[in-house]
Protein backbone atom coordinates (compact mmCIF):
# COMPACT_ATOMS: atom_id res chain seq x y z
CA UNK A 1 0.00 0.00 0.00
CA UNK A 2 1.18 3.59 -1.09
CA UNK A 3 1.19 6.34 1.54
CA UNK A 4 2.43 9.67 1.40
CA UNK A 5 5.91 10.52 3.02
CA UNK A 6 7.05 13.53 4.42
CA UNK A 7 9.97 15.74 5.05
CA UNK A 8 11.90 14.61 7.62
CA UNK A 9 15.56 16.30 8.45
CA UNK A 10 17.67 13.26 9.92
CA UNK A 11 20.14 15.99 11.34
CA UNK A 12 17.97 17.51 13.98
CA UNK A 13 16.98 14.21 14.90
CA UNK A 14 20.96 12.87 15.14
CA UNK A 15 21.27 16.70 17.13
CA UNK A 16 18.78 15.54 19.40
CA UNK A 17 19.97 12.05 20.26
CA UNK A 18 24.08 13.26 20.38
CA UNK A 19 22.56 15.78 23.10
CA UNK A 20 20.52 13.03 25.03
CA UNK A 21 23.71 10.97 25.16
CA UNK A 22 26.28 13.72 26.14
CA UNK A 23 23.80 15.40 28.57
CA UNK A 24 22.92 11.61 29.96
CA UNK A 25 26.71 10.55 30.29
CA UNK A 26 27.37 13.38 32.19
CA UNK A 27 24.54 13.07 34.46
CA UNK A 28 26.01 9.67 34.71
CA UNK A 29 29.40 10.82 35.56
CA UNK A 30 28.99 13.50 38.16
CA UNK A 31 25.98 11.35 39.71
CA UNK A 32 23.39 14.06 38.64
CA UNK A 33 19.98 12.56 38.85
CA UNK A 34 18.47 15.82 37.85
CA UNK A 35 20.16 16.39 34.67
CA UNK A 36 18.84 12.87 34.00
CA UNK A 37 15.25 14.20 35.14
CA UNK A 38 16.46 17.17 32.98
CA UNK A 39 16.82 14.91 29.61
CA UNK A 40 13.37 13.09 30.56
CA UNK A 41 11.54 16.78 30.72
CA UNK A 42 12.85 17.82 27.49
CA UNK A 43 11.90 14.74 25.59
CA UNK A 44 8.29 14.55 27.48
CA UNK A 45 8.30 18.42 26.14
CA UNK A 46 9.30 17.30 22.33
CA UNK A 47 6.74 14.39 22.15
CA UNK A 48 3.94 16.54 23.42
CA UNK A 49 4.75 19.29 20.69
CA UNK A 50 5.89 16.70 17.89
CA UNK A 51 9.68 18.11 17.43
CA UNK A 52 12.42 16.35 18.62
CA UNK A 53 13.20 17.94 22.18
CA UNK A 54 16.66 19.32 21.88
CA UNK A 55 16.17 19.71 17.79
CA UNK A 56 16.27 23.95 19.27
CA UNK A 57 19.72 23.63 18.91
CA UNK A 58 20.33 22.30 15.76
CA UNK A 59 17.12 24.76 14.35
CA UNK A 60 18.59 27.67 16.33
CA UNK A 61 22.42 27.02 16.49
CA UNK A 62 23.64 24.75 14.12
CA UNK A 63 21.66 24.94 10.96
CA UNK A 64 22.06 28.75 10.64
CA UNK A 65 26.03 28.72 11.58
CA UNK A 66 26.26 26.00 9.06
CA UNK A 67 27.71 24.05 11.46
CA UNK A 68 25.23 21.13 10.24
CA UNK A 69 24.24 20.33 7.07
CA UNK A 70 20.29 19.68 6.39
CA UNK A 71 19.53 15.80 5.76
CA UNK A 72 15.89 16.00 4.56
CA UNK A 73 14.77 12.67 3.21
CA UNK A 74 11.28 11.26 2.70
CA UNK A 75 10.35 9.45 5.55
CA UNK A 76 7.31 8.95 8.42
CA UNK A 77 8.23 11.56 11.17
CA UNK A 78 5.60 9.69 13.36
CA UNK A 79 7.73 6.47 13.94
CA UNK A 80 10.35 9.08 15.20
CA UNK A 81 8.00 10.89 17.83
CA UNK A 82 7.07 7.42 18.92
CA UNK A 83 10.82 6.70 19.57
CA UNK A 84 11.23 9.74 21.45
CA UNK A 85 8.18 8.86 23.47
CA UNK A 86 9.62 5.53 24.63
CA UNK A 87 13.15 7.13 25.46
CA UNK A 88 10.85 9.47 27.22
CA UNK A 89 9.26 6.58 29.19
CA UNK A 90 12.34 5.23 29.67
CA UNK A 91 14.39 8.60 31.05
CA UNK A 92 11.17 9.28 33.38
CA UNK A 93 11.29 5.45 34.84
CA UNK A 94 15.27 5.67 35.55
CA UNK A 95 14.94 9.64 36.90
CA UNK A 96 11.87 8.31 38.94
CA UNK A 97 14.24 5.07 40.07
CA UNK A 98 17.47 7.67 40.91
CA UNK A 99 15.38 9.39 42.97
CA UNK A 100 13.87 6.98 45.02
CA UNK A 101 17.29 5.59 46.11
CA UNK A 102 17.75 2.57 42.79
CA UNK A 103 20.98 3.46 41.51
CA UNK A 104 21.62 0.77 39.26
CA UNK A 105 18.27 0.29 37.96
CA UNK A 106 17.95 4.31 36.90
CA UNK A 107 21.53 4.23 35.76
CA UNK A 108 20.98 1.04 34.09
CA UNK A 109 17.47 2.57 32.05
CA UNK A 110 19.77 5.85 31.72
CA UNK A 111 21.87 3.76 30.11
CA UNK A 112 19.59 2.21 27.69
CA UNK A 113 18.62 5.30 26.43
CA UNK A 114 22.27 6.11 25.66
CA UNK A 115 22.62 2.72 23.80
CA UNK A 116 19.62 3.22 21.72
CA UNK A 117 20.25 7.01 21.13
CA UNK A 118 23.69 5.96 20.10
CA UNK A 119 22.56 3.03 17.65
CA UNK A 120 20.43 5.41 15.60
CA UNK A 121 22.50 8.68 15.81
CA UNK A 122 25.71 6.54 14.68
CA UNK A 123 24.20 3.63 13.09
CA UNK A 124 21.49 4.70 11.14
CA UNK A 125 18.77 2.42 12.98
CA UNK A 126 15.54 3.54 15.19
CA UNK A 127 14.73 0.93 17.44
CA UNK A 128 11.81 3.13 18.47
CA UNK A 129 10.49 3.35 14.80
CA UNK A 130 10.95 -0.30 14.25
CA UNK A 131 8.92 -0.84 17.21
CA UNK A 132 6.25 1.27 16.09
CA UNK A 133 6.57 -0.61 12.52
CA UNK A 134 6.26 -3.82 14.31
CA UNK A 135 2.62 -2.67 16.21
CA UNK A 136 1.38 -1.46 13.36
CA UNK A 137 1.47 -4.86 11.54
CA UNK A 138 -1.19 -5.53 14.29
CA UNK A 139 -3.25 -2.24 13.27
CA UNK A 140 -3.26 -0.78 16.61
CA UNK A 141 -4.82 2.66 16.35
CA UNK A 142 -2.84 5.24 16.11
CA UNK A 143 -0.08 2.98 14.07
CA UNK A 144 -0.99 2.88 10.90
CA UNK A 145 2.05 4.30 8.86
CA UNK A 146 4.08 1.34 7.00
CA UNK A 147 8.10 1.85 6.10
CA UNK A 148 9.25 4.10 3.39
CA UNK A 149 9.60 1.48 -0.18
CA UNK A 150 12.85 -0.71 0.05
CA UNK A 151 13.57 0.23 3.61
CA UNK A 152 14.02 -2.03 6.82
CA UNK A 153 12.01 -1.62 9.18
CA UNK A 154 13.43 1.22 11.66
CA UNK A 155 16.32 1.83 9.05
CA UNK A 156 17.59 5.15 7.89
CA UNK A 157 15.41 5.82 4.35
CA UNK A 158 17.94 5.16 1.81
CA UNK A 159 15.82 5.03 -1.25
CA UNK A 160 14.23 7.85 -2.68
CA UNK A 161 10.89 8.63 -2.34
CA UNK A 162 8.55 5.88 -3.49
CA UNK B 1 41.17 9.56 53.32
CA UNK B 2 39.29 13.05 53.83
CA UNK B 3 35.44 13.95 51.85
CA UNK B 4 37.11 15.59 48.98
CA UNK B 5 39.72 12.95 48.04
CA UNK B 6 36.29 10.20 48.48
CA UNK B 7 34.33 12.49 46.27
CA UNK B 8 37.29 13.02 43.67
CA UNK B 9 37.82 8.96 43.67
CA UNK B 10 34.42 8.56 43.45
CA UNK B 11 34.19 10.99 40.49
CA UNK B 12 36.98 9.18 38.66
CA UNK B 13 35.36 5.77 39.50
CA UNK B 14 32.11 6.53 37.93
CA UNK B 15 34.17 8.14 34.73
CA UNK B 16 35.70 5.15 34.22
CA UNK B 17 32.68 3.17 34.64
CA UNK B 18 31.68 5.34 31.90
CA UNK B 19 34.23 5.11 29.50
CA UNK B 20 34.38 1.27 29.99
CA UNK B 21 30.56 1.11 29.23
CA UNK B 22 31.00 3.19 25.98
CA UNK B 23 34.81 0.92 25.16
CA UNK B 24 31.53 -1.57 25.43
CA UNK B 25 29.48 -0.25 22.62
CA UNK B 26 32.33 0.71 20.41
CA UNK B 27 33.77 -2.67 20.63
CA UNK B 28 30.79 -4.12 19.73
CA UNK B 29 30.25 -1.71 16.60
CA UNK B 30 33.49 -2.86 15.75
CA UNK B 31 32.36 -6.49 15.53
CA UNK B 32 29.56 -5.05 13.72
CA UNK B 33 31.69 -4.03 11.01
CA UNK B 34 34.44 -6.54 11.25
CA UNK B 35 31.13 -8.79 9.84
CA UNK B 36 30.57 -6.19 6.87
CA UNK B 37 33.94 -6.37 5.89
CA UNK B 38 34.10 -10.28 5.75
CA UNK B 39 30.95 -9.73 3.69
CA UNK B 40 32.42 -7.64 1.28
CA UNK B 41 35.48 -9.94 0.59
CA UNK B 42 32.80 -12.65 -0.33
CA UNK B 43 31.23 -10.48 -2.59
CA UNK B 44 33.92 -8.23 -4.53
CA UNK B 45 33.39 -10.76 -7.50
CA UNK B 46 29.66 -9.11 -7.52
CA UNK B 47 31.34 -6.01 -9.40
CA UNK B 48 34.72 -7.59 -10.77
CA UNK B 49 35.40 -10.29 -12.62
CA UNK B 50 38.89 -9.36 -13.02
CA UNK B 51 40.71 -6.92 -10.29
CA UNK B 52 41.76 -3.95 -11.26
CA UNK B 53 44.95 -4.42 -9.69
CA UNK B 54 44.69 -1.27 -7.31
CA UNK B 55 43.32 0.09 -4.26
CA UNK B 56 39.58 0.70 -4.85
CA UNK B 57 37.03 2.84 -3.72
CA UNK B 58 33.08 1.45 -3.19
CA UNK B 59 30.99 3.89 -2.62
CA UNK B 60 27.23 3.27 -2.26
CA UNK B 61 25.19 6.28 -2.21
CA UNK B 62 21.34 7.09 -3.51
CA UNK B 63 20.09 10.47 -5.51
CA UNK B 64 18.55 11.99 -2.86
CA UNK B 65 21.53 11.58 -0.38
CA UNK B 66 21.98 15.05 0.88
CA UNK B 67 25.38 14.54 2.77
CA UNK B 68 26.61 12.15 -0.01
CA UNK B 69 26.07 15.26 -2.27
CA UNK B 70 27.50 18.18 -0.41
CA UNK B 71 30.26 16.50 1.81
CA UNK B 72 30.60 12.86 0.53
CA UNK B 73 31.13 13.51 -3.17
CA UNK B 74 33.51 16.14 -2.63
CA UNK B 75 36.02 13.97 -0.46
CA UNK B 76 36.00 11.60 -3.07
CA UNK B 77 36.43 14.06 -5.80
CA UNK B 78 39.52 15.47 -3.73
CA UNK B 79 40.93 11.58 -3.13
CA UNK B 80 40.31 10.42 -6.21
CA UNK B 81 42.68 13.50 -7.99
CA UNK B 82 45.33 13.22 -5.06
CA UNK B 83 45.94 9.64 -6.47
CA UNK B 84 45.08 9.59 -9.88
CA UNK B 85 45.54 6.74 -11.37
CA UNK B 86 46.40 4.75 -8.13
CA UNK B 87 42.79 4.44 -7.23
CA UNK B 88 39.84 3.45 -8.77
CA UNK B 89 36.70 4.59 -7.34
CA UNK B 90 33.56 2.51 -8.37
CA UNK B 91 30.16 4.63 -7.40
CA UNK B 92 27.06 2.62 -6.60
CA UNK B 93 23.21 4.08 -6.31
CA UNK B 94 21.96 1.86 -4.26
CA UNK B 95 18.57 2.78 -5.72
CA UNK B 96 19.24 1.51 -8.64
CA UNK B 97 21.41 -1.75 -7.76
CA UNK B 98 19.72 -2.70 -4.13
CA UNK B 99 20.86 -6.43 -4.67
CA UNK B 100 24.33 -5.22 -4.61
CA UNK B 101 23.63 -3.32 -1.10
CA UNK B 102 21.75 -6.05 0.30
CA UNK B 103 25.05 -8.21 -0.78
CA UNK B 104 27.26 -6.38 0.79
CA UNK B 105 25.27 -5.62 3.74
CA UNK B 106 24.53 -2.09 3.16
CA UNK B 107 22.06 -0.24 5.36
CA UNK B 108 22.59 3.44 5.39
CA UNK B 109 24.62 5.87 2.78
CA UNK B 110 27.31 7.26 2.07
CA UNK B 111 29.04 3.48 2.57
CA UNK B 112 32.61 3.42 1.56
CA UNK B 113 34.61 0.78 1.33
CA UNK B 114 38.09 0.54 0.60
CA UNK B 115 39.48 -2.34 -1.24
CA UNK B 116 43.24 -3.08 -1.22
CA UNK B 117 45.05 -4.07 -4.46
CA UNK B 118 44.23 -7.99 -3.62
CA UNK B 119 40.80 -7.39 -4.00
CA UNK B 120 40.26 -7.90 0.02
CA UNK B 121 38.23 -5.48 1.64
CA UNK B 122 39.90 -3.46 4.51
CA UNK B 123 37.82 -0.80 5.69
CA UNK B 124 34.41 0.39 5.91
CA UNK B 125 33.21 3.95 6.57
CA UNK B 126 29.37 3.88 7.73
CA UNK B 127 28.34 7.28 7.14
CA UNK B 128 30.21 10.16 5.93
CA UNK B 129 34.05 10.01 5.88
CA UNK B 130 36.01 12.75 4.86
CA UNK B 131 38.85 12.83 2.22
CA UNK B 132 41.84 12.84 5.26
CA UNK B 133 40.30 9.38 6.67
CA UNK B 134 39.79 7.53 3.08
CA UNK B 135 43.94 8.89 2.31
CA UNK B 136 44.87 7.45 5.66
CA UNK B 137 42.71 4.44 4.99
CA UNK B 138 44.40 4.12 1.70
CA UNK B 139 47.77 4.73 2.51
CA UNK B 140 48.22 2.43 4.72
CA UNK B 141 47.07 -0.94 2.81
Amino acid sequence: MTQPLQKVDHSALKTNQIIIISLNVLAFILNLPGLAAFVALVMGIGSLLKIPGFGFVYKNILKPRGWMKPDVLDDNPEPHRFAQFLGFLFMTAGSLSLFLGAPILGWSLVWLVVALAALNAFGGFCVGCAVYYWLSRFNLPGFSKQPPAGTFPGMKPKLGAS
Amino acid sequence: MNAETMSTTYLVLRFGLAIVIIGLGAFAYWLINQRLLVRARNNVSTLFNTLPNKPVLIYFTTPDCAPCKTIQRPAINRVSSLLGEDLEVVEIDATERPDLAKVWGVMSVPTTFVLDARGEARYVNNGVARAEKLLEQIQTL
